[in-house]
């Protein structure tokens, strides 16, 4: 690593970045998991700092507090569609995607929520070949949408990548756009519906400049469903 | 010092039946661990109830995400941590209740260096990063431990150190920089 990638990894664990240049930084890291395990090394070395602090007493009424909001809002495990949590190996690629925003050091799910532009659905689009996290997609209120590959997609000549997302079945898949060079990508999707929590979110393989029919033909690379961040 | 530090393996597997929808699970890792995090937090927010509302969230957050934590990537106590500093520093850079610029009085400032010290003088004498800390000139330690310890920005070092934005960014740099040359 050079002098200036430690500085920039320490000042991301002192917590110095200003707000692009962390997501900038995050982003990073969910490309290059060794970027990542640097980093989450460093949190830990600092982090015998946090450890010389002394507990406080807990505070029953705190509990109290969060007890009221969890009655306010869903359980983690209503989140898996079956209603019940599945056998462990079922969700296998959640918890991977998930692995990479935990090497995120969350910042991404628990991080800034007051900018201005706040996404209201975020999906992880999952390779179910390979059960990694491909892309992260996320849903603006103004139908645009940003999207973050995680992985180098293979374009061959003469092919494009499609976004689709399902927002209704009986309506059928909608294209969002097309893209060729994956880096991060903002698309002005049509106008539609907002997106709701499960909303299905996918990128095809197809001809250039996009399907000839107006619904997916082509193989599906990376898929998942959206939910709201916190 | 007395620290109950709760086995590793205990707080992975209270992870893993949060993310199963275990609320006695969670009403275990709050007895276990907020009375600590709540202390992190109240280093950088100085607010006893700011840093309580913090932690409060962070343990609404964990019921919610307990699923993505993966216990090959590190400890559990580790990634509560990590979110609990990432609030609180959200919520002192953020939130219109806490301003920083009002605040520079004397007392304020001194705290957050005797604070920063004592984390310091309170590392083990075997930790890693205590000996790589001791290795840097003073100012450039100085500075690390304010922004980590209590969450100062650089302006904010700047001002409690009396010494010109510029020099403190660069003491910042090339301070951690020395430190994870020495820490690998």
């Amino acid at each position: 690593m050079t002098g200036k990638e430690m500085e920039r990894v320490g000042e991301y664990v002192l917590g110095l970045l200003d707000d692009a240049d962390r997501s900038a930084f995050e982003a990073e890291m969910a490309r290059d998991p060794k970027l990542a395990a640097t980093v989450q090394r460093l949190q830990a070395q600092f982090q015998s700092l946090d450890d010389t602090s002394t507990a406080l007493p807990n505070n029953p009424e705190m509990w109290r507090r969060i007890e009221q909001q969890l009655d306010a809002s869903p359980s983690a495990a209503v989140t898996f569609p079956s209603g019940k949590a599945p056998p462990d190996r079922a969700w296998t690629p959640l918890a991977m995607a998930a692995s990479v925003l935990v090497a995120l050091g969350l910042g991404y799910l628990a991080g800034d929520l007051t900018g201005s532009r706040q996404p209201i659905m975020i999906a992880v689009l999952i390779d179910e070949t390979s059960a990694s996290p491909g892309a992260i997609v996320e849903a603006f209120a103004d139908d645009s949408l940003r999207l973050v590959p995680l992985e180098q997609f293979n374009v061959p000549d003469g092919k494009i990548l499609q976004v689709w997302t399902l927002p209704d079945p009986d309506i059928g898949p909608i294209s969002l756009g097309t893209f060729a060079d994956p880096t991060t990508i903002e698309l002005k999707g049509p106008d539609l519906p907002t997106p709701s929590a499960g909303q299905l979110y996918e990128i095809t393989l197809e001809p250039a400049p996009g399907s000839p029919t107006g619904r997916p033909t082509g193989p599906v690379l990376v898929k998942g469903f959206a939910k709201p961040p916190v | 010092m007395l620290m109950l530090m709760p086995d590793p393996s205990d707080m992975s597997d209270l992870m893993q039946r949060v993310a199963r929808g275990d609320r006695a699970a969670l009403a275990s890792l709050f007895d276990a661990e907020s009375g600590r995090l709540v202390a992190i937090a109240q280093r950088i927010v100085r607010r006893r109830d700011l840093a309580e509302e913090v932690v409060q969230e962070v343990f609404v957050t964990v019921w919610q995400k307990a699923a993505i934590f993966d216990a090959s990537k590190g400890s559990a106590r580790g990634w509560l941590t990590t979110i609990v500093r990432n609030r609180a520093l959200n919520l002192i850079r953020n939130d219109a209740r806490i301003d920083f610029r009002d605040s520079d009085d004397l007392t304020d400032l001194g705290d957050r260096q005797g604070d920063a010290l004592a984390a310091y003088n309170a590392l083990s004498e075997r930790d890693a990063l205590r000996a790589c800390l001791e290795r840097l000139d003073e100012p450039k330690r100085r500075a690390i431990l304010l922004c980590y310890v209590t969450g100062l920005n650089h302006g904010e070092a700047a001002a409690t150190m009396r010494a010109p934005l510029g020099t403190v960014k660069a003491w910042i740099r090339r301070g951690v920089a020395s430190l994870q040359e020495c820490l690998s």
